[in-house]
C-alpha cells in the first residue's frame, strides 16, 4: 500500500509538470466581465434578466465581484409593478431569484451612460472613481464583455436617450488594445440586428458574437404570466442553456467553438453571427479557446525568474550582439593597428595583443546557450538519480523488514 | 420656359378659365365623398395594432374569480336593496362599504341647471393607494348609478365593489386607483373630472375633499344586465368627437377578445361580418355621433381633459359571466398599470370601421378638406368675377354697335372694376350676427318652450331671405350682379375657412356641414329662369339647417325603432351645451345657418341697375 503511494509520485509530479505546461499556453492570468444592460423601463424586464443570467454564471464559474462590471439602468426588483418584490427572474418557473442577495451593481440608473461606458473600457477616469467601478485589467486578462438592450444597424440605444455606434466600439476596443489593457476579448451582444455592432472592430485577439444580422429583430424566449412580462432573450437563453448544461464547472473542456456551434436558427428564431478574423490564428485558434477562458476565472499564476523565457532569450540576443560587436572591433583594431606601424616588432604586437586579452577579461562572462542541452541532461540526471536513490532506499528498508 | 410662362398668362386671360370653378368645385365634392365611401375597403383602411411598447396588453394571468364570485354576490345582495332609494342613501351605503374595504372615500356635491330643469347629485369616490407607488399617477374605475337610458347600472356597481375589494389584495400597483360612482352617466362624471382638475364652476360642483396623482386613463362599466353575456360593445366617443387613444380600444379589445376570447362590438354593430357594407356602416355610425358631439357615456367627460377613456357594455345571450368581464377590466388596468406616461404612441383621431381596422387621420381628413375647399374655390372664383364686367352686358353692347363695343370691350377683361364692398359685408356680418339669437334661444329656455320656439324660428327662418332680399330691391336702393358676386363670394369663403379649420378637430361635423351645404356652391340669382329658382329655393329649403334637424329628430334612431322627437333632441342639445360643453350648436347656428340665409336671399335677388359703375370701367 505505502509502496505503490510512494511509486506514484513521480508520475503525479509528472503529471503536474505537463500541467503547468498546459496551463502557460493559455497566457492569461485574470478574468473579467463586463456586463452591460442599457435599457430601463418596465416592459425592458427581460434585457435586465438577460444580463443579471449571465453575471449569475460567471459568478457561477468563478469570476469574484471585484472583477465583474456590472451596469443596471434600472431596478425591476423594487419596480412597484413587480408582482414579487425584490427578486428578479429570468424564466417563468421562478426557480433561481438573480437578483438574490448577493449581488454588486458597479453602474446603476442613470449612471449607465454611452460615456461611462467608454470610459470604463478605456480606463480614462478620475482619481475619484472607487476601483469597485474600474475595469483594472492588463495585457493579461481576458475578458467579456456582454451587452444587451435596443440596437439597430450599427448602434445601440443606451436608455432612451443616447446610444453607442459600432465605430465607438471600435475605437474604445483599439485604445484598449494600444493600453494593453485586455490579452482577448469575448464580446457578446444580444440586440436587434446585433451582428452589426461588431462588424466595425479592428483591434486583434477579439471574438465576436452577436444574436441576429441586419434588418432581422433578436426575439424574447418567453414571458412569464405573473410578472406580466418577457422575462429572457432567445440568444441569450441558449447561450445560459449550453453553459448551465455542458459548462458545470471550470474544469469543463467546452470550447468557445462548441458553444457557437450550439447556435441554430431554430432555436433563436435569428441568425447568430460569430466573427474570427481578429483572432491570431483564425477560426481554428479562436473556436479552441476554452468557454471557461472567458466565462470562468482561471487561475493562472506568471513567476517571475527562470520561466521568463522572453527575458531569458533577449539577453541572451543582447549578449551575442555584444560579443559579434566586440569580435568586429577586435579585428578592426587589429587592422588599423596592422596598418599604423608595420614597422612594429612582434613582441610590441603580442603585448598590444596581451593588453587586448586582460582588458577583454575585465568584461562580464557571455551568455551562451551551448550547453542548453548538458544543462538539461544533467538536471534530469540529477532527478533521475535522485529517483533512484529513492527508490532503492525504500526497496532497502522493505527489504530489511 | 418663357414659352410655357407666356402661355400660362395667356390662359390667365382665356375667358374660359372663368367657366371652370363651378367644374373645379363639383369635382372637389364628388371626389370628398367618393373618397369616404372608399375609406371601408382594405387598401385603405389599416388593421390596428398596439403602439404603446409599455401596455404588453393580454400578457397576465388574471385571478379574478373562484371565492371573489360569493364576494360579487354578496355586494349585489346590498346593492339590489338600494334600488328606488335616494342618491345620499346609496351614497351612504358605498361609503360604508368602501371604508370597510380600507380605503379612503370623498364626495362632490353638484348642481346643474339646463333647459329650465335642475341635474343635481352626489358623487362618492374610493381611492385605492399604490402600495408601492408614488401617487402621482391614478386610474379610473367608473360606475355610474344609472346609465345614459336612465337604466340601473344593477351588475356594474356592485362588480366594481367586488373589483375594488379584490384589486386591494394586489401589492402591484404603480398608480392609484380610484373607484367612482356617480348617480348618472353624464352630468356626474362631468361635475368629477372637472372639479379633479380644478376647471369647476363652484357655485354649480363642489370642489373635491380628496384627490390623487394625474389621471392616466378610466374604464367605465355599463353592466345593466343580470344575466350571462356574450360580448362585450367598447364605447369610445368622447364630447365634441373627441376620441380616446387608439391604443386603450386596442387594449380591450386584445384583453376581451384575444386573452378572454369574447366577442367584441363597437358602434352599437351588434354582428359584423367584416364586409365592406358593415365596415362602410359601423364607420357612418361613428361618424354621425362624432358629428353630433354628444356624451356617449360615462367615459365622455373624461376625454377632453386627454384622459384616454372607454365605457364597457356587456351585450348578448351567452355563456360569459360577471368575472369574465371583471376579468377583462382585471387584465386591461394591469396594462394601464404597465403605463409610464401618458397614451400618445398610437392614433387619436381615427375612425373605426371594425374592432381591428381603422383609417386615420391622414387618410380620411382630405375627404373633408375637399368638401370644404369647394367652397373656397368659388368664392375666389366670385371674388375674381366681381372685378371683372359683367359679360353679358358686353356682349349685348356688342351686338348693338359692334366697332364701339370692340374698342370698349377688348381692353376691359384685364383691367379689375372697383369693387362695391360695403352692401355685401354688412349683409354677411348681419346675417353671421344673427346666428347669436338661435344659439342664445335654444341653450337658454325651459324645456316647455323648446318646441314652440323651435317652429317659430323654424317660419322666421324661412321668411327672413324673402324680407333681407326685398330689402336689397327697395325703390331707392338696386343690388347689382357685382354685390351678388361678392355677398356670395364672402359668405362661402367664411364657410370654407370655418369648415376647413373645423375638420381637424372635428371631421365628422365638418363633413357633413359641409355636404348639407353643397348647393350653396351652385346657387345664384337666376332672375330670367323661373323654374331654376324655384328648384333651387327648394333645393335650400330641404337642405336648411331647421329641417334637417326636425327630420334628423324625428327618424328612427340607430336602435329605436322611432326617433326622440325634437323636444328630445331640443333638450339634450342644451343639456350637452350647459354641462358637457358640446359646439355643435355653434357649428349648426353660427357657420351653417347664416351661409344658408346667404344662399336663399342670392337665389332671390334680382340685380340690376348699378350698370353705369361698370361701363365707366
Amino acid at each position: 500500500m505505502k509502496l505503490s503511494s510512494i511509486l506514484r509520485l513521480p508520475a503525479l509530479l509528472g503529471a503536474m509538470l505537463l500541467g503547468t505546461a498546459a496551463v502557460v499556453e493559455a497566457e492569461h492570468t485574470s478574468n473579467w466581465a463586463v456586463l452591460v444592460c442599457t435599457s430601463r423601463f418596465w416592459f425592458n424586464y427581460r434585457h435586465l434578466a438577460n444580463v443579471l443570467s449571465i453575471y449569475r454564471t460567471v459568478k457561477r464559474l468563478g469570476i469574484p465581484d471585484s472583477q465583474i462590471i456590472l451596469m443596471l439602468p434600472d431596478d425591476m426588483a423594487c419596480n412597484p409593478r413587480n408582482a414579487f418584490p425584490g427578486t428578479v427572474y429570468s424564466n417563468a418557473d421562478r426557480a433561481v431569484d438573480l437578483y438574490g442577495d448577493n449581488i454588486e451593481v458597479d453602474y446603476r440608473g442613470y449612471e449607465v451612460t454611452v460615456e461611462n461606458f467608454i470610459r470604463l473600457l478605456t480606463d480614462r477616469v478620475g482619481d475619484e472613481m472607487p476601483r469597485s467601478k474600474r475595469l483594472l485589467t492588463d495585457d493579461r486578462s481576458n475578458i467579456l464583455v456582454y451587452m444587451t438592450g435596443h440596437g439597430g444597424n450599427e448602434f445601440l440605444k443606451f436608455q432612451d436617450a443616447e446610444e453607442i455606434g459600432a465605430f465607438d466600439l471600435a475605437d474604445a476596443f483599439e485604445q484598449m488594445w494600444e493600453k494593453k489593457r485586455y490579452h482577448e476579448i469575448l464580446f457578446m451582444i444580444d440586440t436587434c440586428q446585433a451582428n452589426t455592432m461588431y462588424s466595425k472592430l479592428y483591434s486583434p485577439n477579439i471574438i465576436a458574437t452577436g444574436s441576429s444580422e441586419l434588418d432581422q429583430s433578436s426575439y424574447s424566449h418567453h414571458a412569464d404570466n405573473d410578472i406580466g412580462v418577457a422575462v429572457i432573450d432567445r440568444y441569450t437563453y441558449y447561450n445560459l442553456e449550453f453553459l448551465e448544461n455542458e459548462v458545470r464547472d471550470t474544469s469543463s473542456k467546452k470550447t468557445v467553438g462548441d458553444l457557437f456551434d450550439s447556435y441554430t436558427y431554430e432555436k433563436i428564431h435569428s441568425n447568430a453571427g460569430v466573427r474570427y478574423d481578429l483572432f491570431p490564428g483564425g477560426a481554428e485558434a479562436a473556436r479552441s479557446r476554452l468557454v471557461t477562458d472567458f466565462f470562468g476565472n482561471v487561475q493562472n499564476v506568471e513567476v517571475d525568474g527562470s520561466k521568463n523565457t522572453t527575458l531569458e532569450e533577449d539577453m541572451l540576443a543582447l549578449s551575442k550582439t555584444i560579443a559579434a560587436l566586440r569580435k568586429k572591433a577586435d579585428e578592426e583594431e587589429a587592422i588599423s593597428v596592422g596598418k599604423e606601424d608595420t614597422t612594429t616588432t612582434e613582441t610590441t604586437k603580442e603585448m598590444k595583443n596581451e593588453t587586448l586579452l586582460t582588458h577583454k577579461s575585465q568584461f562580464a562572462k557571455p551568455l551562451t546557450d551551448d550547453n542548453w542541452l548538458g544543462k538539461k541532461l544533467s538536471a534530469l540526471g540529477a532527478v533521475v538519480g535522485c529517483a533512484v536513490l529513492w527508490q532503492m532506499g525504500s526497496w532497502l528498508e522493505s527489504a530489511q523488514k | 420656359m418663357p414659352r410655357l410662362l407666356a402661355s400660362a398668362l395667356s390662359l390667365r386671360r382665356d375667358p374660359r378659365l372663368m367657366k371652370l370653378p363651378p367644374y373645379l368645385s363639383l369635382l372637389c365634392i364628388v371626389v370628398g365623398v367618393v373618397w369616404l365611401f372608399l375609406l371601408p375597403l382594405d387598401d385603405y383602411s389599416r388593421r390596428t395594432y398596439i403602439s404603446e411598447n409599455a401596455l404588453l396588453p393580454g400578457q397576465v394571468h388574471t385571478y379574478f374569480g373562484g371565492s371573489d364570485q360569493n364576494v360579487f354576490r354578496a355586494y349585489k345582495h346590498e346593492t339590489d336593496e338600494l334600488a328606488g332609494k335616494g342618491n345620499i342613501e346609496v351614497n351612504d351605503k358605498l361609503e360604508s362599504i368602501a371604508k370597510g374595504l380600507g380605503l379612503k372615500v370623498g364626495r362632490q356635491n353638484f348642481t346643474y341647471s339646463s333647459a329650465g330643469n335642475t341635474h343635481s347629485g352626489q358623487n362618492i369616490y374610493a381611492i385605492l393607494q399604490a402600495p408601492r407607488g408614488d401617487a402621482t399617477e391614478a386610474i379610473v374605475l367608473v360606475a355610474a348609478w344609472k346609465n345614459v337610458k336612465g337604466e340601473l347600472n344593477r351588475s356594474g356597481v356592485p362588480l366594481v365593489l367586488t373589483l375594488a375589494r379584490y384589486f386591494k389584495r394586489w401589492s402591484l400597483w404603480s398608480k392609484d386607483i380610484i373607484f367612482l360612482f356617480t348617480p348618472d352617466s353624464i352630468a356626474g362624471p362631468q361635475a368629477w373630472v372637472d372639479a379633479y382638475h380644478d376647471a369647476h364652476d363652484s357655485s354649480r360642483v363642489a370642489s373635491l375633499p380628496l384627490k390623487s396623482g394625474a389621471l392616466q386613463g378610466a374604464i367605465a362599466l355599463d353592466y345593466t344586465r343580470e344575466t350571462r353575456f356574450q360580448s362585450v360593445h367598447i364605447v369610445y366617443d368622447g364630447v365634441n368627437g373627441q376620441l380616446p387613444n387608439l391604443d386603450l380600444i386596442n387594449s380591450v379589445n386584445h384583453v376581451a377578445g384575444g386573452q378572454m376570447g369574447m366577442g367584441v362590438a363597437i358602434q352599437e354593430m351588434w354582428k359584423h361580418s367584416n364586409s365592406y357594407h358593415d365596415r362602410l356602416q359601423t364607420m357612418l355610425r361613428g361618424m354621425l355621433k362624432q358629428g353630433l358631439g354628444l356624451a356617449s357615456g360615462p367615459h365622455s367627460s373624461f376625454i377632453p381633459y386627454h384622459v384616454d377613456a372607454v365605457t364597457l357594455q356587456p351585450f348578448g345571450d351567452g355563456w360569459q359571466d360577471e368575472m369574465a368581464i371583471g376579468r377583462v377590466i382585471e387584465g386591461t388596468f394591469r396594462s394601464l398599470n404597465n403605463l409610464l406616461e401618458h397614451l400618445h404612441q398610437s392614433f387619436f383621431f381615427y375612425l373605426l370601421m371594425q374592432k381591428e381596422r381603422f383609417v386615420s387621420i391622414g387618410t380620411y381628413l382630405p375627404s373633408a378638406m375637399l368638401v370644404a375647399a369647394n367652397f373656397t374655390i368659388m368664392a375666389i372664383a366670385l371674388w375674381v368675377k366681381s372685378g371683372q364686367p359683367d359679360v353679358q352686358e358686353v356682349i349685348t353692347e356688342k351686338t348693338k354697335t359692334a366697332e364701339e363695343a370692340e374698342k370698349i370691350a377688348l381692353p376691359n377683361p384685364h383691367v379689375a372694376v372697383e369693387r362695391d364692398l360695403f352692401l355685401p359685408l354688412v349683409l354677411v356680418a348681419v346675417c353671421q350676427f344673427l346666428g347669436v339669437v338661435p344659439l342664445y334661444l335654444f341653450n337658454h329656455l325651459s324645456e316647455s318652450a323648446l318646441i314652440p320656439a323651435f317652429v317659430l324660428f323654424t317660419v322666421l327662418s324661412a321668411i327672413l331671405p324673402f324680407l333681407l332680399s326685398n330689402l336689397l330691391h327697395t325703390s331707392t336702393t338696386s343690388t347689382t350682379t357685382q354685390q351678388y358676386h361678392l355677398i356670395r363670394s364672402f359668405s362661402l369663403l367664411l364657410l370654407g375657412m370655418f369648415l376647413s379649420s373645423l375638420a381637424t378637430l372635428n371631421f365628422s361635423l365638418a363633413f357633413l356641414v359641409g355636404v348639407f351645404s353643397t348647393p350653396l356652391t351652385f346657387v345664384r340669382p337666376c332672375p330670367n329662369s323661373p323654374i331654376l329658382k324655384w328648384l333651387s329655393l327648394v333645393v335650400l329649403y330641404v337642405l336648411s339647417p331647421t329641417t334637417v334637424v326636425f327630420v334628423a329628430s324625428v327618424l328612427p334612431g340607430l336602435d329605436e325603432k322611432v326617433g326622440y322627437g325634437l323636444g328630445e333632441v331640443l333638450r339634450q342639445a342644451a343639456f350637452a351645451w350647459d354641462v358637457t360643453g358640446t359646439y355643435t350648436p355653434v357649428v349648426v347656428w353660427c357657420v351653417w345657418w347664416p351661409a344658408w340665409i346667404v344662399g336663399v336671399v342670392s337665389v332671390l335677388g334680382r340685380p340690376g341697375g348699378g350698370d353705369k359703375k361698370m361701363k365707366k370701367a
